[in-house]
């Protein structure tokens, strides 16, 4: 990662926070003085360092781990947004994240049944739930978006 | 990477796939927040393949499953 990819990456996170959604390469040139196009090279090589996820057809931002950019079965109210997870581990990187306490709404992916988890001082107020992590650590970055 | 009530919905959500690995959601809270407290900080540099494999290591996540792939 090099020292302009670093800059852009850092300005698009914090972008991520105040917007509270992901921003277009337009939004970031403007912020940063780079032209959309630099901003769209830059994270395309951030994606390859996965420091970011692409959509390979738009350029746009899908993931920004822990955020996501599209609706997942992971919404997250911490900050004073809401913001979508992109799985059980990012909800929590979330609050992570913004190093705040926050609320973790989801369901068991067996049955379906409303899970609502608060996340005070980085723990969850409901212990008994289980996390499963189905692909090993060696092939996450295979297929990330399955994962 | 999805949360369950137990180990009955995990196993009926597998539907005899091969199962992952199991932790509990208090492990996991940990393992985000050692993951990700730094993501946006002014300075955040990349974790390096080590850094993070040191994280799952002290966390108890030792097994094979848990071993991050060489770059």
């Amino acid at each position: 990662m090099n020292e302009d990819e670093l800059s852009l990456r850092n300005i698009t996170y914090a972008s991520i926070v105040q917007l509270g959604r992901a921003p277009t390469a337009a939004e970031i040139a403007a912020l940063s003085g780079h032209s959309p196009a630099e901003v769209s090279a830059a994270w395309q090589g951030l994606h390859a360092e996965h420091a970011l996820v692409l959509n390979q057809v738009t350029g746009q931002i899908i993931m920004a781990n822990p955020f996501s950019a599209v609706p997942t079965a992971y919404h997250v109210q911490a900050a004073g947004k809401w913001w979508y997870g992109n799985c059980a581990w990012d909800a929590f990187g979330i609050c992570a994240a913004l190093q705040t306490d926050g609320r973790i709404e989801t369901s068991c992916q067996d049955c379906g049944e409303a899970l609502l988890i608060a996340v005070r001082d980085q723990r969850p107020d409901d212990q008994s739930l289980l996390f499963h992590c189905l692909v090993p650590a060696a092939y996450w970055w295979d297929d990330i978006v399955f994962t | 990477m999805n949360l369950f009530r137990s180990e009955e919905h995990i196993e009926r959500w597998l539907a005899g796939r091969r199962p992952g690995a199991t932790i509990p959601v208090e492990k996991l809270s940990e393992l985000a927040h050692a993951w990700w407290s730094d993501r946006l900080s002014p300075s955040w540099q990349p974790h390096s393949r080590d850094e993070n494999q040191a994280i799952l290591e002290r966390l108890g996540l030792t097994a094979a499953f848990w071993r991050l792939p060489n770059p």
